[in-house]
This record gives C-alpha cells, structure tokens and sequence, in this order.
C-alpha cells in the first residue's frame, strides 16, 4: 500500500501547500537583488485645514516628524540614508523647509535633500524618483516623502503673471479650470449623479469609521506632538494620533449640501476631498539591499505608468494610467485585491471604479481622500502607507496599486506586491 | 494529432527514440501502478495515429523507459520490483536482461547524454541512485545521500559524469561520478516533495524542478541559494518538468492537475495549458528530431504526440 500512500502524499501536500490555489492566478516574478522595495511606510494622522491639531504646525516640523518615524522603525542610522525627495505642491520655500526637516530630524548635512512637484502625485513621483535613483546606482537607500500644509500654503494662489498666449491653446486655457470645475465636467460627461456620487462618499466614510474604529491605522500612523492655538488664540500641547477627517454621515446629511463650484452642479463639500494637512515618508531601498541590512520586505514595486489626459477632466486620471500600469506588471483588473485611488472628487472616483470595472469592495477598503483627507503633496506616499500596512494585515500574497488624478490632466499608478509573510 | 489508447493500462514515462523521429516508447502500469503488472509499448507515429511496433508485458508496473543511446533498438525500463530490465525491439520473448539490486520500486531511468559515456542511471524508492554499465551484471555505483525516494534522474547533456536527482527529501542533487560519493551541488530546492529534475539544453548551469507544491522552479548549480526563475500555475503536484531541446527559455510540464502546460523561462510565463487528459498526467518527452513535438501519457491510459504552438522556435 506504500505506492498508494505516496501518490496521496503527493495530492494532500499540494492541498495544504503555501496558498497554491489563492496565488495560481497571479504572475510568478523573480525576486531580483534589484527589485525596489519598502521597508517602512507611516504618515502623520490627517488632520482638517485651517481648523484642525495642525492648523499652526510648520511644514517642516510634519516632515520631520514621519523622517524620525521611518528611522526609528527601521532602526537605520539617521547618516545610513543616501538621498531624500520631498513631494510638496504648495510651499513656495519648499527645498528649504525639506532641508530644515532634515536636520529637526536628525539626519546629518552630508544626506542630501530635494523636492518634485507632480501635482497630486507629489509624494508617489518622489517614491518613483528615490525607486529611479536606486535604479541607477545614484544610492542604495533612500527616503521618499510627501508633506503639504493646507493651512500655511492655501490652494488656488494667486498673483502670478500668465502667458496672455494661452488662450489660443484651448488645452492650455483648459489646465487653468478650477478642480471643482474638472469635477462637475466629469460628472456631467459621463453621467455620474449626484447620488451616485454621495453614494461613494458616505460609504468612503463609513469604511473609514469602521476602519479607524478597529484601530487599522494604528499600524501606518506616528503620533505628532505640536502646539496649537485655541480660540483665544492661547497655545497648547497637543499629541495627535488619529485622523480627523472621518465623521458621522448620512445619505440625508450629504443630499442637503449645495453644489460649492458650479449653480446646478453635482459636486459638493461632502463628495469631495477635504482640505487637510499632513505627511508620509517611506523608506525605499532595493531588495539586495534590505537583505544586507535585515530590514523586512513591506512592499515590492512592480510597475508604475504616469500617462496625461484631457484638462477639462483630469479626474479620469487613474482610469487612463491603471490598465497602462498594469499592462506594464503583467497583471488584470481582477488580479488586484486593493486598489488605493484617491478620491479627489467622488465624480472622478466612481467613473474611474465603474469606466475599469473594478469590484467596488476592493477600492479604498479604509476609505479614502473624502474621509480622510487630501493634503496634496502627502497623499501618495499616505496612499502607500494605507495600502501596504492592509495587504500586510490580510497576511496572504497579493498586489495593490495606488493611484491618482493631476490637476492639468495626468494620472498616475503604481503596482505594489505583498509578498506574503514569510 | 495522433494517438494511442491503451487497454487498462496507465501511463507513467514516455520517451522518444534519439534515432527514428517517429518513434517512442511508453511504461505503464496496470491498476494505476498500485498493483498488478506493467507493459512496455513501443509505438511509431503513423498517418493514421499511432502504431504499435512492439508490446512488452512484465511482471511488476513500470515507472519509466529510457532509450540506448548506442543501438536503435535497445531500452530500459525501471521496474516496480527493484529492477532494472534491457529490452530489444527485435526482441518480443522477453528482457534481455533484468539487474535487480534496489531493493524498492524503480521510478527512473535514463541514459548518458555525453558521448562515449554508455552508462545507465537509475533512482528508487529505496533512496538509492545506482549507475550502471548494461553490459556488466551489477552496478558501478551507488550514490547514497537523499533521505527519501529519489523520483527522478537526468544524465547533464553537456557535462560528462554528472546528472540530477529530485528526491522526496525536498531537495535537487547534482552528482557527478568523476568526484567523490557525496554530490556536488545540493539544492533545498522546495518546501514540499520534488517529483522531477531535468536540465536546460542550452546553458550547462540551469536545471528545473518540479514539485508536489506546484511550483517550477529553475536553479543555477553554481548558486543554487536562490532560484533565478519560479513558475506558477498548475493546481496540483507537478510530475515531471522537460526542457525543450529546441528552444532554450521552454519549458513543458505534466500535473495531477489533468494539465499540460508550457512555460518562458526569461518571461516566467505560462504559454499555453494543454487539456487534452482526462486524469494524472504523468509522463511528458520532447521530440529530438522534430522542434517542438511532444509526447505525454497520462493514468486515463492514452499516449498523445502533439506540438504546441508555444514550444515550436519561431
């Protein structure tokens, strides 16, 4: 009976092996010493502009308070960091606040600093650009953040002189629209109603109630100690660790608020992001590297595709850039377990969810930009920090992507793999 | 696409003759291999499918059947009993010779690859690999190490001496017998049973295994620490895994999954899944005259030659 015994082994093993059934779908990739990888992703808690803990914390103090996070967590020795990019959208002393954060953080003058502006994809260009730079030999290991202060550097400044010969450019003259504008476009142009879209928004806060509530951020966030002014203007103390964003919603409670951009319009305060203030960093290295150093593998890169759109509609971003950033890894639509797509307007939101067919329980399963927040320049290295601490809880292999809409119409997405806890 | 449906026999290894492009052998068992006898079927692939040249009944299953490399019309199959038996063509009484020394089930066979190097190898349930010289009457060697039965063996086509073991004890071994008794090369290869092992005809360094946690996986002997490419895509165990010998990234697979399938090794992709079995598949070869032909058997008891668009060279 020996031979009948074996032959169960061989059928029984592979029944129990390493999730063969779950992961036969997805594309064997070879693990290469040179595969960008994250070894740390955290971001401060998100907190609301003008109004919120954050309201009189300087940009740099933010910054430097994820740079220590994703040192202590990683244990790295502050001189150990070989380069630094800050994505930021509106601090006009950009290059000097990163430099300032530098040294409020510890790292010493011989780490050097520099900040890229892609608009919304801010912090997920300067992860591409830290990943491009490993890429080729310029460092081993580095760190990629995003910051933006909403309170200290409002959008939509003003007092810049244009080129009066845009106006003969119709996609020129169209990259000047408010976003609001863009959103209403996208809404009417596909048929996203009104409801449709509080619909994405209640449920973008349900799930990050239920979310915050069950303490799954706790793992991506680094408590902030700041000051704060109160209404007399008298300073406080205060340790921020939770995101405040989130608040109780209702489908009557959103249907009463009026459209902000356009008389008539569709897209309101409570289907759109909120203005906010804060920070993420991660630290990116190669996987040869990490083995060298015995830092865990949190993330894997394993396709990017940044690809422009229309201005007028720039919310479609993410369903132009998505399938590109997929075709490049070798993936489907279906092959994705969480897609992190930031929710700049839930017009934008849903038509990209519904244009690529992607089952609505995988996007944003914390919620997203309209609970949360969307400090501008912090939100792709946030959405990195979201995604990959939740395909680390779910333990198993999987891929995740982050992806965004640019003001001036662009978008941009990147494919992530969890490899599993082993 | 030709083929051949046996009569209450399950098919466990075919093989190719190096000398007629039409030509293969097939072992098979009867009861599944579990019990009972076996037959040896040699078989030419005509207009109208496949036809039988010359059928071998033996006492015990056979496993696998490897063809001489130095005469047209000698094979030798790996026998159920512990025995090793030469067979001829021309032959229909019986083996020429039967060499039995492992004291389990044979699972594999195969001749030298190398020139002038005429020697048999032979793996066990007993955990023991033995090489033999057929004209002799016992072993040259017996190479002792794996700790488990040792499933398959593959003589290297370009190094002389060396060939491959995939063993139940999770691990590749790479021997060669110019050296010492220990092998060469060891490779924790998976974390489940290894049913096969076979060499890239291209590059002398890459060997493949198959294992019953439905990965491929392909290794570099010189740094056998990491596999330099991992397949995904089969549902159960894989039994054996071949190289294709006209395309150096090819790669085809036999599962107890029913399937068939075909891989690129530099892309690491699944080409094509071949559903043409309606149970195990067990044995798989490479047509050495004709780029990209394959033969397989299965336990539903027929042989198929066939060539899969993925595994013919553009």
């Amino acid at each position: 009976m020996e031979r009948l015994t074996t032959i169960f082994q061989h059928l029984n093993a592979a029944e129990q092996s390493v999730g063969l059934r779950e992961v036969a779908s997805l594309p064997s990739y070879q693990r290469k010493a040179d595969d960008i990888v994250v070894v740390s992703a955290l971001r401060t808690p998100i907190t609301k502009a003008k109004r919120g803990y954050f309201k009189d914390t300087y940009v740099d103090d933010m910054l430097a308070a994820v740079f220590q996070g994703v040192l202590s967590d990683t244990g790295l020795s502050a001189s150990d960091i070989a380069d630094v990019c800050v994505g930021n959208v509106g601090d006009p002393k950009i290059a000097l606040t990163a430099r300032v954060a530098q040294f409020f953080s510890g790292m010493p003058e011989t780490v050097p600093v520099y900040h890229t502006n892609r608009q919304c994809a801010s912090g997920l260009q300067a992860f591409m650009n830290v990943a491009g730079s490993l890429k080729t030999g310029q460092c081993d290991i580095g760190i990629a953040a995003g910051v933006e202060s909403l309170s200290k550097n409002p959008m939509g400044a003003s007092g810049f002189e244009l080129n009066p010969r845009l106006k003969d450019y119709p996609k020129a003259q169209d990259s000047l629209l408010p976003m609001g504008i863009t959103s209403e476009n996208v809404a009417s142009r596909f048929g996203i109603s009104r409801r449709a879209q509080d619909e994405f928004a209640l449920a973008s806060q349900q799930k990050a109630a239920k979310a915050a509530a069950s303490g799954l951020f706790d793992a991506e966030i680094v408590p902030v100690t700041t000051t704060v002014a109160d209404a007399g203007g008298q300073l406080k103390t205060v340790t921020v660790s939770k995101d405040e964003g989130i608040r109780p919603t209702t489908m009557e409670g959103l249907a009463k608020l009026r459209a902000v951009f356009k008389e008539g319009g569709s897209t309101t305060a409570g289907n759109s992001s909120q203005l906010s203030d804060g920070a993420a960093a991660v630290v990116v290295t190669t996987r040869g590297e990490a083995a060298k150093r015995g830092l865990p593998v949190l993330g894997v890169l394993r396709s990017f595709a940044v690809i422009g759109c229309p201005p007028d509609i720039m919310g479609i971003g993410p369903a132009v850039a998505i399938p590109e950033a997929l075709k490049k890894a070798g993936l489907k639509i279906d092959d994705i377990d969480v897609y992190e797509i930031n929710e700049a307007f839930a017009s934008q939101a849903r038509y990209c969810v519904e244009k690529l067919g992607i089952p609505f329980e995988r996007v944003n399963p914390k919620g997203g930009a309209i609970a949360l927040g969307h400090p501008l320049g912090c939100t792709g290295a946030r959405m990195i920090a979201t995604l990959l601490h939740e395909l680390k809880r779910r333990g198993k292999r999987s891929m995740g992507i982050v992806s965004m809409c640019m003001g001036t119409g662009m978008g941009a997405a990147a494919v992530f793999e969890y490899e599993g806890a082993n | 696409m030709p083929s051949f449906q046996t009569s209450g026999r399950h098919g466990y290894s075919v093989q190719f003759s190096p000398f007629f492009p039409h030509r293969l052998a097939c072992a098979s068992c009867q009861y599944y291999g579990i019990a009972g006898g076996g037959t040896l079927f040699v078989l030419d692939v005509a207009q109208d499918g496949l036809r039988p040249v010359q059928v071998f009944d033996f006492s015990d299953g056979l496993f696998d059947v490897t063809w001489a490399e130095n005469n047209e019309n000698i094979l030798v199959a790996a026998g159920g009993d512990g025995s090793i038996q030469v067979w001829d063509v021309l032959q229909p009484k019986g083996p020429l010779k039967i060499l039995k020394e492992h004291s389990k089930e044979v699972n594999a066979v195969n001749w030298s690859q190398t020139r002038n190097e005429n020697l048999v190898v032979s793996s066990s349930w007993d955990n023991l690999i033995k090489v033999w010289d057929v004209s002799q009457s016992q072993s040259i060697r017996t190479h002792v190490g794996h700790s488990h039965i040792v499933y398959d063996v593959v003589w290297s086509p370009q190094l002389p001496g060396t060939f491959a073991s995939a063993s139940g004890d999770r691990t590749v071994r790479v021997w060669d017998i110019r050296g010492g008794d220990s092998c060469a090369v060891l490779i924790q290869a998976h974390s489940e049973e290894i049913l096969s092992c076979d060499w890239c005809k291209y590059d002398k360094n890459q060997l493949f295994s198959g294992s019953v946690d439905g990965l491929i996986r392909g290794w570099d002997i010189r740094s056998p620490r990491l596999p330099f490419c991992e397949l995904r895509g089969h549902e159960y165990a894989i039994r054996r895994v071949r190289a294709n010998p006209f395309l150096g990234t090819s790669l085809a697979t036999t599962s107890y999954d029913f399937t068939v399938r075909t891989w690129d090794t530099s892309q690491q992709r699944m080409l094509e899944t071949i559903q043409h079995h309606t149970e195990f598949v067990y044995g798989l070869d490479f047509n050495i005259h004709v780029p990209g032909q394959i033969a397989d058997c299965a336990w539903d008891g027929v042989i198929q030659v066939y060539q899969p668009q993925s595994c013919v060279p553009p």
